[in-house]
């Protein structure tokens, strides 16, 4: 009995000791920054909590706004990715046989460079002297290039896609792998054609990985701030690069919480709300 | 086959774990700039303003002071040449560097209880350093080099009458034009936003500095902007978003946006001006109508700094000429120590400072301090530009 309970907590206190010093001291530290009403004076002492700095967030709408768009915006690349990842990972399950070592590995290529180094090679691609416009040009398509590729909203939209697709493939690939090829031999010899096959069988028992996928991509881009910085342009912002500015730019570390655990709360209650509407249960039996 | 799909599905398990991995650290929510955990100084004992007296300097010779030395700077200004001189004269010293991506964040940092003894701020952001009492004042006593530095920029690194700040870099702010673009000139501020040159202008990513720039056009004095006056800059700052290319952070994002042609003109310090000139682009600095603005790096030491007499020796050092020489041909930024200043011949730089002209000083304005109300209220008012729809 006593053997099982130090086995117990053997096991748990490591992870539990990690989650706790790198996940939940800087959240807490974070819940508290949020309540402070400035920078000045020392963090332990001589200071009472205020909810001045949501009050503040309350009164300028525009950030609500901002945030709206951002998980409008994380939406459609989630969506996007999760579709153009399914193909990719479909491709490796069950087409390419005992070379998928080889071709996980060419899919994970990327992520071997810096993100940095992906997010310019589109700036490459999409300015106004780039790949395309200057490929239109040579094509004889256009005479001017075009300036509307970079510095906007879709910009930041496409390089996310771009950037999510392989992490977005993982999930899907492990769920079609733990389907049991008996199945597929099953739906054969009932009659049922390779396309009515793949909607009826491949399709829904692969449910889970795809709706991981949604979420692995949806989650962060809800809160991301390089892509835009880098290819967004003025206009291009999304919440995180306010939540960023508040830190690096403004010294104002209270009001950066409170944007921070504003988003925290709203990613959670949308996530709560999706599982609601999905039975996550019912889809992985 | 089988055993492909098991090393498949091990190494997909791998992966899926890295990416979650990767995943949570990217996730924004949770690595928002963990606050300090650390108190500031203060609650310390109080540190000795003397070094131990194994380092006394009045009994040994520099080269045999030993002893370590933080400073908090920009990136690149680690480089030996901008500290040749004290690396010279104390090789046997210890010097560490830390980071700071902005003045916010390098008095974020200070505030946060950094243990650097020496920072890097620049004009506008110094008031609050002596307000928290995290600056020592210096003893200038003892700079054998503060002689060479003019009375006007003395003063800079003067808060309250007391002399906290000793100057170090300098340079100017206006707006860079591209000239095959723009053959007409640029004559004021107000052309950024101006509507003709929509889709290639860029403003620097600062709200302190949009403020700067309105109050120059409206002729506003910038210590006594009123909120209804701050509101009216908002709303101009948000029009101008639309003519706006991209908001630049750091110089190379301008650099590089005017030597490729799609930026026409921006919100840009000398620095850009001398690159691009270098580069041979077709570039000019504008004289606007209400004046260049210019700035000031300074330094300052930590209160209760352990290493106060060392760090005034490293202070010292910095105004000396060969690391003045070397701010101003490496950076292209003005040095404090006028016997510096007197000496550039290239004229390429010449032109950057705009030696040749008399008038040069009186058309500038120096940036003021900002108190912790504008910083606050200014810094939002750009964020709303930003999140505005």
């Amino acid at each position: 009995m006593l053997d099982r309970r130090a086995t117990f907590w053997a096991l748990y206190l490591p992870p539990l000791f990690w989650l706790g010093v790198f996940f939940l001291a800087p959240l807490a530290l974070m819940a508290a920054f949020s309540l402070r009403a400035d920078m000045s004076g020392n963090f332990l002492e001589g200071w009472t909590p205020t909810l001045k700095q949501y009050a503040d967030l309350f009164e300028a709408g525009t950030y609500w706004r901002l945030l709206a768009i951002s998980v409008l915006m994380a939406l459609i690349v989630a969506v996007i990715a999760t579709v153009l990842a399914y193909p990719v990972a479909y491709f490796l399950a069950f087409r390419v046989g005992v070379r998928a070592g080889f071709y996980l590995i060419l899919l994970l290529v990327p992520f071997w460079t810096s993100y940095l180094l992906r997010v310019m090679a589109w700036k490459i691609m999409l300015g106004s002297n780039g790949v395309i416009n200057s490929f239109l040009i040579y094509a004889g398509l256009i005479d001017e290039p075009l300036p509307a590729l970079l510095y906007n909203r879709t910009a930041v939209v496409i390089t996310l896609i771009y950037v999510w697709i392989p992490f977005a493939a993982l999930p899907i690939l492990a769920a079609l792998q733990r389907i049991d090829p008996a199945l597929f031999e099953a739906a054969a010899d009932l009659g049922a054609a390779p396309a009515r096959r793949f909607w009826r069988v491949t399709f829904p028992l692969s449910l889970p990985g795809v709706l991981a996928a949604f979420f692995l991509v949806f989650i962060p881009t809800v809160g991301e701030y390089v892509t835009p910085l880098l290819v967004g342009g003025s206009q291009g912002s999304m919440y995180g690069n306010i939540i960023q500015d508040f830190f690096s730019k403004a010294a104002n570390w209270p009001l950066g919480s409170a944007l921070s655990m504003i988003m925290l709360v709203v990613t959670m209650a949308l996530v709560l709300v999706a599982t609601r509407f999905v039975d996550l249960r019912r889809l992985i039996e | 086959m089988k055993r492909a799909r098991r090393m498949l599905a091990r190494m997909s398990g791998l992966m899926l774990i890295l990416t979650l991995f990767v995943t949570a650290c990217g996730g924004p929510a949770t690595t928002a700039a963990p606050p300090p955990t650390q108190p500031p100084a203060p609650t310390q004992p109080p540190a000795p303003t003397q070094p131990p007296p194994t380092v006394s300097p009045t009994e040994m010779r520099p080269e045999e002071l030993t002893g370590s030395l933080t400073v908090l700077d920009w990136a690149g200004y680690d480089a030996p040449e901008f500290w040749t001189d004290f690396q010279e004269m104390y090789p046997e010293v210890d010097v560490n560097f830390e980071f700071g991506a902005s003045d916010a964040d390098i008095y974020a940092k200070m505030a946060a209880g950094d243990q650097a003894d020496v920072f890097h701020p620049y004009t506008g952001w110094l008031q609050f350093y002596v307000d928290e009492g995290l600056v020592e004042e210096i003893d200038t006593s003892k700079l054998t080099n503060w002689d060479k530095v003019p009375e006007d920029f003395k003063k800079i690194g003067q808060i309250d009458g007391k002399q906290y700040f000793i100057p170090w870099d300098w340079g100017f702010s206006s707006v860079l034009y591209r000239t095959d673009q723009i053959p007409e000139g640029v004559d004021s501020w107000a052309a950024l936003m101006d509507p003709k040159y929509e889709g290639h202008i860029s403003m620097w990513d600062d709200g302190p500095g949009a403020v700067t720039v309105s109050s120059y056009i409206h002729g506003w004095d910038e210590t006594q902007i009123t909120d209804e006056q701050l509101a009216q800059i908002k709303d101009e700052w948000i029009a101008q978003r639309d003519l706006n290319l991209f908001y630049w952070a750091g110089q190379p994002e301008l650099d590089e946006g005017m030597a490729s042609g799609d930026v026409w003109l921006g919100y840009a310090w000398q620095g850009s001006y001398a690159t691009l000139l270098g580069q041979g682009v077709p570039v000019a600095y504008a004289d606007p109508k209400e004046g260049r603005n210019s700035w000031v790096g300074v330094y300052g030491i930590r209160k209760d700094s352990p290493n106060y007499d060392l760090a005034l020796k490293f202070l010292d050092a910095k105004l000396a000429e060969a690391t003045g020489n070397n701010v101003v041909n490496i950076y292209y930024y003005g040095h404090a120590n006028q016997d510096v200043m007197n000496g550039i011949t290239d004229e390429t730089l010449k032109e950057a400072f705009s030696i040749d002209d008399p008038n040069i000083l009186q058309k500038t304005n120096f940036t003021p301090n900002l108190t912790a109300e504008q910083r606050d209220a200014w810094t939002k008012m750009w964020a709303e530009v930003k999140a505005a729809p």
